[in-house]
C-alpha cells in the first residue's frame, strides 16, 4: 500500500493519447452540420467566382477589373489564388472565428467542456486540442477553396500557363508551387484570427459573442486604413497584412512584403493563444 | 464531531500506518468561494469516507453544486483545501481525476450526436480507457443504464430522463473508486428513480465511494450510509445517517416499571422527564444519556432499555436549515459526544 502510494504520488499521471483526443475532436467538428454547410457554401465561391469571370471576359470585352481580375482571362490558375484573396478578408475569418466559439464557448454552453476537464484533460492541453481542430479545419477550408477554384478554373477560363503580374509567364511546376505558397501564408492569417477568437471564445460562454466580435474587429481595421488620419495605426492592423500577400505572383518574388505579413500574424497568433491559455487555465468551470 | 475527528487520524501519511483506520476518499477543509461579494460556500469541512454513500443534503442555493464543483477542481477556491483520493487538488487532479466519474449540473450532451457517438467522445478523453477498449466500454455503460435501444438516436430528441442516463453513462465508463452525482434523479419517472437506486446500490457494493446530492430526502435515506447536510453555504451537520437521525432527537426512551420512583430521582437531579409508554421520556436539555442512566441506576431504579426515538429525515432536515438558530450544528456535535458516550 505505501509503496503503491509513493509511485503513483511520483508517476507521472495516467493521460488519454493526444492522437486519440485529435482524432475525436476532427471527428466531432466535421460531425456539425453547421461544419459542412459551411464548407459547402464556400465551396460555391470559386464556383460562382469562375463562371462569373468566364462569362465576363469570354465575350472581348476586355478585362474583368483591376489588379488579379485584369489577367484572369483565358489564366484558369490564377482562379484558386483570387478566389483565396477574395475569402481572406471575411469568410474564412467568418469560418474559423464559428469553430473557435464552438470550440470553447459553446462546449462551456452545453455543459460537455465540464465533461472534459473532469476525464480530465489537463486545461493547457484542452486548449492545444481545440487549437489544434480550429487550426486544421481552417486548413481544410483553404485546401477547399483552393481545389475547386484549380478545378473551376482550368474548366471555365482554360488552363496554360500563369501570367504574372509583372507580365511573365510563369511555368506550370512554379505555378502550383505558388498555389501552394498563397495556401500556407493565407492559411496563417486565417490562424491569426482564429487565435484571437479562441482566447474571446476563453472569455464567454454565448457563441455569438465570440463571431460577432470578430466581425466587429475585421469591419473596425478594415474601416480604420481608410483613414489617412490614422496611418501611423497601420502597421499593426492584421488586415493591413492581407492586400500585400498579392506579391506572391509577382515575378520574381519580393520576399520582404511577404514576411512582414507572416510576422504580423505571428504577433497575433502568439498573443491571442497566450491569453487564451491564460483565461483557459485560470477560470473557474 | 466525533466521525470527523476519528476518520481524521486516517488520511495522508497516517495511511501508512499498521493501524487500518478508516480512510477518506474526499476531505475537504475551510473551503471557502466567493463569487464577488456573494459567498457562496463558507468554511466547510467535508469528510467523504472511503465506500461511504454520502448524501448531500441542502435547500436551493445552499453550496451544494459549488462544493462539488471545488472537489472536482473545477472551481478554484477562494480559500481552504481539497483532497480527492488522497491528492490534493488542482494539482493532484491528473492522478486523481481518472477515478472519478461524475454527473454535475444536469448531464452536457451535443444535440446533433446520438447519444452513442456522445459517449465514445467522453470515452476518447479517459485516461484510463485504452484505445481498443472504448467501443465495448460504451456498449457496457449504455447496457447498465438501459439505454441501449435509443444509443443510435440523437441526444436531440432524447426525454429528459434518457438524457439523465446518459449522463449517469458516461460517469461509468470506466469502474472508479469515487461518483459523483449532482441531482441525479431530476426528471426521472418513478422508475427511472428505482433505477439509480439500483447503480448507487451495485457501485456501493462493489466498494465504490458515491457522493449524491439531492433536495429529496426520501432518495437519501433509501440509498445513503452517510449525510452532510448543508445551509446557507456550510455544513450544518455531517457523519452516518443513522446515528444522525437518532441523535436529532433530543429525547431518551426509558422503559421502566419503575415510573413514579424514576421521575423523583431525575426531577431531584434537575432533568425534566414524563411518564410515557412502558416508562418514562427524558429530555436531554442540559444534560447527558450517560448522566441520566447514572442517576436512574444508582437510585436503584430498573432500567429495562434505554433508547433513543428516531426522527425522520425530514424532521431533522427541517430543523437543521429552517430554524436559522446560531448553533444548531453545535447542538448536533453535543448529541453526538453524548451518542458516544452511551455506548
Amino acid at each position: 500500500m505505501t509503496a503503491e502510494t509513493l509511485v503513483a504520488a511520483t508517476a507521472r499521471p495516467r493521460r488519454a493519447p493526444t492522437g486519440r483526443l485529435l482524432a475525436s475532436e476532427l471527428r466531432w467538428m466535421l460531425r456539425r452540420p453547421r461544419t459542412l454547410i459551411g464548407l459547402g457554401l464556400l465551396a460555391l465561391v470559386p464556383v460562382l467566382a469562375g463562371i462569373g469571370l468566364s462569362i465576363a471576359t469570354g465575350d472581348g470585352s476586355g478585362p474583368a477589373g483591376e489588379g488579379l481580375a485584369a489577367i484572369i482571362g483565358g489564366n484558369g490558375l490564377l482562379l484558386p489564388i483570387f478566389v483565396l484573396f477574395l475569402s481572406l478578408p471575411l469568410l474564412l475569418p467568418l469560418l474559423s472565428a464559428v469553430w473557435a466559439a464552438d470550440g470553447l464557448a459553446g462546449e462551456t454552453a452545453n455543459g460537455t467542456l465540464r465533461g472534459l476537464l473532469v476525464a480530465p484533460v489537463g486545461r493547457a492541453r484542452l486548449l492545444a486540442v481545440k487549437a489544434f481542430g480550429v487550426a486544421a479545419l481552417s486548413f481544410v477550408a483553404v485546401v477547399v477553396v483552393t481545389v475547386v477554384g484549380l478545378i473551376t478554373g482550368l474548366i471555365t477560363l482554360g488552363g496554360g500557363g500563369m501570367i504574372s503580374l509583372s507580365g511573365t509567364t510563369l511555368s506550370l511546376g512554379d505555378s502550383l508551387a505558388r498555389i501552394g505558397l498563397v495556401m500556407l501564408l493565407v492559411t496563417f492569417q486565417t490562424w491569426a484570427v482564429g487565435a484571437v477568437a479562441l482566447a474571446i471564445s476563453a472569455c464567454t460562454e454565448h457563441p455569438l459573442v465570440v463571431v460577432s466580435s470578430v466581425l466587429a474587429g475585421l469591419i473596425t481595421f478594415q474601416v480604420f486604413s481608410l483613414f489617412s488620419a490614422l496611418d501611423w495605426l497601420q502597421p499593426f492592423l492584421l488586415t493591413s497584412a492581407w492586400d500585400p500577400l498579392a506579391n506572391v505572383i509577382s515575378d520574381p518574388i519580393p520576399w520582404q512584403p511577404l514576411w512582414e505579413s507572416t510576422g504580423l500574424a505571428a504577433c497575433y497568433l502568439l498573443i491571442g493563444l497566450s491569453l487564451a491559455l491564460w483565461r483557459v487555465t485560470t477560470k473557474d468551470s | 464531531m466525533t466521525t470527523s475527528t476519528s476518520a481524521r487520524a486516517g488520511v495522508g501519511p497516517a495511511r501508512a500506518g499498521s493501524t487500518p483506520a478508516p480512510a477518506l476518499a474526499a476531505r475537504t477543509r475551510g473551503l471557502r468561494k466567493t463569487y464577488g461579494s456573494t459567498v457562496a460556500v463558507d468554511n466547510v469541512d467535508l469528510d467523504l469516507p472511503e465506500g461511504a454513500v454520502l448524501g448531500m443534503l441542502g435547500p436551493n442555493g445552499s453550496g451544494k453544486t459549488t462544493t462539488i464543483r471545488m472537489l472536482l477542481g473545477l472551481v478554484r477556491p477562494t480559500r481552504g483545501e481539497v483532497e480527492l483520493l488522497g491528492h490534493a487538488l488542482p494539482d493532484g487532479a491528473g492522478h486523481a481525476l481518472p477515478h472519478v466519474g461524475a454527473l454535475v449540473e444536469g448531464p452536457g450532451f451535443h444535440p446533433f450526436l446520438s447519444g452513442r457517438e456522445n459517449l465514445r467522445r467522453a470515452a476518447a478523453f479517459e485516461p484510463l480507457l485504452a484505445s481498443g477498449s472504448i467501443r465495448g466500454a460504451v456498449e457496457d455503460a449504455l447496457e447498465r443504464v438501459g439505454l441501449s435501444p435509443a444509443a443510435h438516436r440523437r441526444y436531440r430528441g432524447y426525454s429528459l430522463g434518457m438524457k439523465q442516463r446518459l449522463g449517469l453513462a458516461s460517469a461509468l465508463l470506466v469502474p472508479r473508486r469515487l461518483i459523483v452525482l449532482d441531482e441525479p434523479t431530476n426528471g426521472l419517472d418513478p422508475a427511472g428513480t428505482r433505477e439509480i437506486r439500483r447503480v448507487i446500490a451495485e457501485l456501493h457494493a462493489a466498494g465504490s465511494t458515491v457522493l449524491v446530492s439531492s433536495h429529496l430526502l426520501s432518495e437519501i435515506e433509501a440509498t445513503c450510509t452517510h449525510v452532510a447536510v448543508l445551509h446557507r453555504g456550510t455544513v450544518v451537520a455531517q457523519g452516518e445517517l443513522a446515528e444522525l437521525l437518532r441523535s436529532g432527537s433530543q429525547a431518551l426512551m426509558i422503559t421502566t416499571p419503575d415510573v413514579e420512583e424514576g421521575l423523583n430521582v431525575l426531577r431531584a437531579s434537575r432533568i425534566s422527564a414524563r411518564p410515557a409508554e412502558d416508562g418514562l421520556r427524558v429530555e436531554l436539555t442540559g444534560t447527558s444519556a450517560p448522566d441520566v442512566l447514572r442517576a436512574l441506576v444508582g437510585a436503584g431504579v430498573a432500567v429495562h432499555e434505554a433508547t433513543r426515538p428516531h426522527t425522520g429525515l425530514e424532521d431533522l432536515f427541517a430543523r437543521l436549515t429552517e430554524d436559522d438558530g446560531p448553533d444548531r450544528g453545535a447542538e448536533i456535535d453535543v448529541a453526538f459526544e453524548a451518542e458516544e458516550e452511551l455506548r
